[in-house]
């Protein structure tokens, strides 16, 4: 652990930035392994049907982050996952050995080298892609109305990366296409497109300044946060941030985008008031991951729970709702 | 390379030169190199899989013409075609757009077409839009013919020129080009279109310049 603060990639693959805060980074992970040890025992000490059934203690265990040894057997079965694979009709592998349709296999395939060409896991000598492709091509044959959407190749890859498991990965994938995020994928995009409007609506509602600003400065919130929403953060927050935000959304679901949202916004209030263009506003969302208080996952997760206030299901459906068909 | 210069020319140290600031998109069909090309261009780099855009990205790079340094806010958009419903976003009020297709694929001409045929429709009225035919640098995989896409092009008023990204064959003139063709005498854009070229004084990068086009 000690060697790997100071790698250029981190534990997942993933090169780090140039601006990676080395020292930061070390300081922060000194604390974090006592708290990952802490939090691992504190999971082992769990029965088996005490980490299945949701409870308070478990939301606020997951709430705390899933352990990196027991994350794929947690994810499955608090998304709902194990039950998915346990109902279908249909197994992994056969859905992957359908003959798919052309478009969307030319589609697929193409993005395969283009998914993580960084990553070194990635490489083209390991088994990595093939997998991604099977997992990509079995859920194109399970759900012929969505096929296939740019975005869900950076999903998969990361579910794959962390579950090290092709079959896993797709129950998963499938999992939060299909009843965790809303209609994100879809041919039209109709959920990302309210969803885009509910953010929108939300950071009016809470932060009436930068909402001001940055509708002055003329930025869709397309441009900077269509990615937000399409990779559930991934490629946009330091990998570790993003398994503890995805560990919530498979507990509780697709709110927690919204949280991870307007904490950011709210963190980086002054930052985005002081952009005086498009530029400069594009370059502060760009580098928001690189925020020491995003960077410690931990407390990051603390505030997504915390600086947002209250957030009921019911104000989210209310406002998908009235935003469903304004654009 | 030349093109590069981030101020205006001022001989004798007077404010001889004027600097315009224009909002330009990129479309075209997933895997065409519309990534690739403005990274070419922006930053002089290439690489051979470039990760695929989700929504857009958003990078400046200017050029300098005799007197005038231009400003392109360059918007890069995701191809797949599912991500059309975001594209107005992108595209509205833009003065100029590069509509990307793939030589060696003769689907993607095919949607550039109807790119071209939905800016002609629905962009501001005076947009500049380029025809690029990326990936010539696989000329021997040819799908598209120059003659057909040159054809197509004088026929719809747009520039044209077969690029490549990886080479960087012509990734800066098709940038100058349409430089040179935007209006920097004038209005430009739609009236109320909300991205008119915008004259910006000395140092001033700010979106209060917005509307004063260079005159």
């Amino acid at each position: 652990m000690a060697t790997s603060t100071f790698s250029a990639v981190d534990e997942y693959g993933f090169e780090r930035s140039l601006e990676f805060d080395f020292k930061y980074y070390e300081r922060f992970m000194s604390e974090y392994i006592g708290i990952l040890a802490r939090r691992l025992k504190r999971w082992e000490d769990l029965s088996n049907s005490e980490r299945k059934k949701k409870s308070g203690t478990l939301k606020r265990f997951v709430r705390k982050g899933i352990p990196i040894s027991l994350r794929e057997s947690a994810w499955m079965t608090i998304s709902g996952a194990e039950e998915l694979k346990r109902n279908s009709k249909y197994s992994f592998n056969t859905l992957r050995k359908r003959k798919t349709n052309s478009v969307i296999k030319e589609a697929i395939e193409m993005d395969i080298p283009r998914t993580f060409p960084d990553n070194i896991f990635f490489d083209k000598d390991s088994t990595l892609p093939e997998q991604l492709l099977g997992i990509l091509i079995a859920f194109a044959n399970s759900n012929t109305d969505i096929g296939y959407c740019q975005g869900m190749n950076y999903i998969a890859g990361l579910l794959l990366l962390v579950t090290k498991n092709a079959e896993s990965s797709f129950w998963l994938l499938k999992t939060l296409v299909e009843r965790i995020l809303p209609q994100y994928y879809s041919k039209n995009m109709s959920g990302l497109i309210t969803d885009l409007a509910v953010l929108d609506k939300l950071v009016q509602k809470n932060e009436p300044a930068v909402h001001r600003h940055i509708e002055s400065i003329g930025l869709p919130w397309a441009v900077t946060t269509t990615k937000w929403f399409i990779c559930i953060y991934a490629e946009v927050l330091p990998t570790e941030t993003v398994l503890r935000i995805w560990d919530s959304i498979f507990y509780e679901g697709s709110k927690v985008i919204f949280r991870v949202a307007l904490t950011l916004i709210k963190m980086h209030r002054n930052k985005i008031l002081e952009c005086k263009d498009m530029t400069e506003l594009v370059k502060c969302f760009k580098e928001m991951g690189s925020h020491h208080g995003v960077i410690n996952c931990h407390q990051f997760m603390k505030n997504v729970f915390r600086v947002p206030g209250s957030f009921p299901n019911k104000l989210l459906e209310d406002l998908r709702r009235q935003h469903n068909n304004s654009k | 390379m030349a093109n590069r210069t981030g101020t205006a020319q001022r001989p004798n140290g007077q404010t001889q030169g004027k600097i315009c600031q224009f909002k330009l998109v990129l479309l075209g069909e997933s895997a065409v190199g519309k990534s690739s090309l403005v990274l070419r261009f922006v930053k002089g780099q290439f690489h051979e899989y470039q990760e695929s855009t989700i929504g857009a990205a958003f990078l400046t790079q200017t050029v300098c013409l005799d007197d005038t340094t231009v400003k392109f806010e360059i918007w890069d958009t995701a191809g797949q075609e599912r991500y059309h419903s975001l594209a107005p976003m992108y595209y509205r009020g833009a003065q100029a757009a590069i509509v990307v297709y793939d030589i060696t694929n003769q689907d993607t001409f095919g949607r550039a077409k109807t790119w071209v045929k939905e800016l002609q429709r629905q962009a501001s009225p005076n947009i500049v839009i380029a025809l690029a035919g990326n990936k010539q640098d696989l000329a021997n995989k040819r799908m598209v013919e120059f003659e057909e896409a040159h054809a197509y092009a004088d026929e719809h008023g747009l520039l044209f020129m077969e690029t490549s990204a990886k080479t960087a064959m012509n990734v800066n003139d098709i940038f100058l080009a349409i430089a040179k063709k935007l209006p920097k005498n004038e209005q430009a854009g739609a009236p109320g279109g909300g991205g008119q070229g915008r004259r910006l004084v000395d140092g001033d990068t700010g979106p209060k310049a917005a509307g004063n086009c260079c005159k």
